[in-house]
């Protein structure tokens, strides 16, 4: 019955500053600004966290709309990429996990279909295609590292995990993805 | 790189092998509509976790309007239930007092024979009374003896028709009539009793007089809940509440006339019933006397033994007073009516059963009024405690049939559960306890109200099943989907799921082709629970 959809699409929505308010609060030009500089690379973290753009998305909207709440919370504007990225990490951590509840992992559909720009480009490399073998937790921490171009203290940040269990996910992960690749490539190495 | 310590040497291949991966992986942009979507927003509604009501005004009006209901509702409800517990208290309080101070000490006591008739002419104050012997008809009648006495009244006149009551409240009646002024006793007017308590009532005044066709009489024993008292607690206890109830009868009857004794006794011990004329010829009563004004004639004149000594009766030409029930007593009254309360006790379990169901509070305040109501009124009635769980069990079977799959048995079985707990709801009659019965008609409407919910359910859930199973989508057994058309949920390369029916199948491709997610398909085959679809544009 409160139930109130402020939709704010169309045309305008390209600039999105024009809109007034959202979630019943002017918008501000500032976090317009801030938000804009971090789409890309959320959307690219999202994207080869989920291999899914569509979920990528999704998870990129659900973040900035956490973040529009909590804005006014946020003391250190300087420190909004950070900030951002943190609340992205937790809104895939989350998605994540609800999927591997839902069903047998999706990502195991990592195939010759080019749909998905994500799994189009995962699946160019075996090393890419191998990611689909990781668990989540695995997973998070590689894309974070290699996609992210985070380091690994960056990472326990993120994650709120210790540096040590940081350390062994990374160790463990490329364990993975190597035995995963020697087999199809013939033991190459 | 601080964090390149690896374990490993196989693990500085692989990271390189990484990085250069992850490195010339593209970012594909957001789409356009997507870049915009975070100012798509939709509001989520508000109170689904405490975060939302510092999002914005709207949510946060809405909170306090909600918070400002639930508070007047708690206040009302607060206020109707103190309002209750007060009235239920006076009332109460009333009675103690009275059967503690008994008569006012500040009533000149009158030493001639004849009594204080006042300047004037006599007056005589006139009690109608009517439905079960309880509290509150107690309450009723003390009050009015006492103010006769106050008034210095010629007589009081208790004009009596009931099917008998508690013991406890006959006791006090019966008490309240051995007073300074003269009682009278009128069963009136024509088809009214004085059965059961009612009897022991009539039988306690100084004098009685009975319309033609009325009654008077009584039944066997019965215990508070209802039951047989032989049954429930053996033949022993049955005999000792016949023999407490003979001995209380004679007392009665010895005051009045001695050959009325075992006239009196038969009522109690054969469960007797007698008409006004076989009352006056066993000289239990004084007379028969068809009207009120009757009553005052053949009164006039005699003279009775009161709790001051002999009096001599001055009804003629004397003005009546009648003191009815105030409002709260006929309200409280009402209850004891064995039909409201049974009303009462249906319509409040049926109304906290559905609380249960579909919180509205306002229900739930009903009902649980309701409950205190019934039981209050019922407190003096002979309720069959295993009709009453019928009763019960019976409603909440219909409220159970939606929750429980039986196929519609659980509705038919409360009915008829209902039915049967409804008419034996009551207890057998005694000496002081009416026999009473619901009333059919009642029985018929309560019955149709329990089995139009019950309908109301079955046609509400079929309606729901029509809607989840959409016609001819075969679900079971060969009924076949060919012909549907859905959408691609997991990519079928060639093998996937495919929506369609309101259910996941699982599918492939004709010609082993790839479909992606999303991709509308129709089913061309099927092959076990496998479909094959293909591509619809």
């Amino acid at each position: 019955m409160f139930a109130k959809e402020a939709v704010l699409g169309g045309d305008a929505a390209r600039k999105p500053a024009v809109r007034e308010s959202v979630a019943g609060r002017a918008i501000d030009s500032e976090f317009v600004a801030a938000l804009e500089g971090e789409l890309g690379m959320a959307y690219r973290l999202a994207g080869y966290l989920m291999a899914d753009s569509a979920e990528a998305q999704d998870a990129v909207q659900e973040a900035s709309v956490r973040a529009w709440r909590s804005w006014p919370k946020l003391r250190e504007r300087e420190k909004f990429h950070s900030w951002f990225s943190q609340i992205l990490v937790n809104v895939c951590r989350t998605r994540l996990g609800q999927r591997s509840r839902r069903r047998t992992q999706d990502v195991d559909e990592v195939d010759v279909e080019a749909t998905d720009p994500f799994r189009a480009s995962l699946a160019r490399d075996a090393v890419g295609r191998a990611l689909s073998a990781l668990s989540n937790e695995l997973r998070m921490v590689v894309v974070l590292r290699y996609w992210g171009d985070m380091p690994l203290a960056e990472i326990a940040d993120r994650l709120k995990i210790p540096i040590g269990t940081v350390k062994s996910r990374h160790h463990a992960a490329l364990q993975v993805l190597r035995r995963r690749i020697e087999p199809a490539e013939g033991g190459s190495r | 790189m601080s964090d390149r310590d690896f374990d490993d040497i196989s693990d500085i291949e692989m990271d390189e092998r990484l990085r250069r991966f992850a490195g010339s992986s593209r970012t594909p942009g957001l789409p356009d509509e997507t870049a915009a979507l975070p100012w798509t927003v939709q509001v989520e509604k508000p109170g689904r976790g405490p975060l939302n009501l510092g999002s914005g005004l709207a949510p946060t009006f809405a909170a306090l309007r909600r918070g400002a209901a639930a508070g007047a509702r708690l206040v009302v409800t607060l206020a109707v239930a103190a309002t209750f517990v007060a009235v239920v208290g006076q009332v109460r309080s009333n009675a103690s007092t009275q059967n503690y101070v008994g008569a006012p000490a500040v009533v000149p006591a009158p030493t001639g024979s004849a009594p204080a008739a006042g300047a004037g002419s006599p007056e005589v104050v006139v009690v109608p009374t009517s439905g079960v012997v309880d509290d509150v008809m107690a309450d009723h009648v003390a009050a009015a003896v006492r103010r006769a006495e106050a008034d210095g009244a010629a007589a009081v006149v208790i004009q009596l028709d009931t099917l008998g009551g508690s013991e406890a409240a006959m006791l006090r009646i019966d008490s309240a009539l051995h007073s300074k002024i003269p009682t009278i006793v009128w069963v009136g007017p024509s088809g009214a009793k004085a059965a059961s308590a009612g009897t022991f009532i009539t039988l306690s005044a100084n004098l009685a007089y009975m319309a033609p066709s009325t009654n008077i009489g009584a039944a066997s024993p019965v215990a508070a809940g209802g039951s047989d008292i032989a049954a429930t607690y053996g033949q022993t206890e049955a005999d000792k509440v016949m023999n407490d109830a003979i001995a209380t009868m004679r007392a009665v009857a010895q005051e009045r006339h001695p050959l009325a004794v075992a006239w009196a006794i038969s009522t109690v011990q054969a469960a007797q019933s007698y008409t006004a004329q076989e009352a006056l010829d066993a000289h239990a009563i004084n007379g028969l006397a068809a009207s009120l004004d009757d009553v005052l004639a053949a009164a006039d004149g005699q003279t009775v033994t009161t709790s001051a000594g002999p009096v001599v009766i001055l009804t003629k030409g004397a003005t009546t007073l009648s003191i009815a029930e105030d409002p709260i007593q006929a309200v409280l009254h009402t209850l004891d009516d064995p039909n409201i309360a049974f009303i009462l006790l249906v319509l409040g379990v049926l109304c906290v059963l559905v609380e249960f169901f579909h919180p509205t509070m306002l229900v739930g305040l009903t009902g649980a009024l309701s409950l205190a109501l019934a039981f209050y009124g019922s407190g003096s009635l002979p309720l069959n405690l295993l009709g009453v769980v019928l009763v019960v069990l019976g409603i909440l079977m219909l409220v159970l049939e939606p929750s429980v799959p039986s196929h519609g048995l659980l509705t038919v079985g409360g009915l008829i559960t209902f039915l049967v707990g409804a008419v034996a709801f009551y207890g057998s009659p005694g000496p002081y306890l009416p026999s009473v019965q619901v009333a059919w008609p009642i029985i018929g409407t309560m019955t149709a109200v329990a089995a139009a919910y019950g309908l109301l359910l079955v046609r509400t859930l079929l309606q729901m099943r029509n809607l989840a199973v959409p016609v001819g989508s075969g679900m079971v057994g060969t009924v076949s989907v060919i012909g549907e058309a859905g959408e691609v949920q997991a990519s079928l390369a060639p093998v996937g799921t495919v929506y369609l029916c309101g259910e996941t199948w699982t599918a492939r491709a004709r010609d082993h082709a790839t479909l992606g997610r999303g991709t509308k398909v129709k089913v061309v085959g099927q092959e076990g629970l496998t479909l094959v679809v293909e591509r619809i544009d």
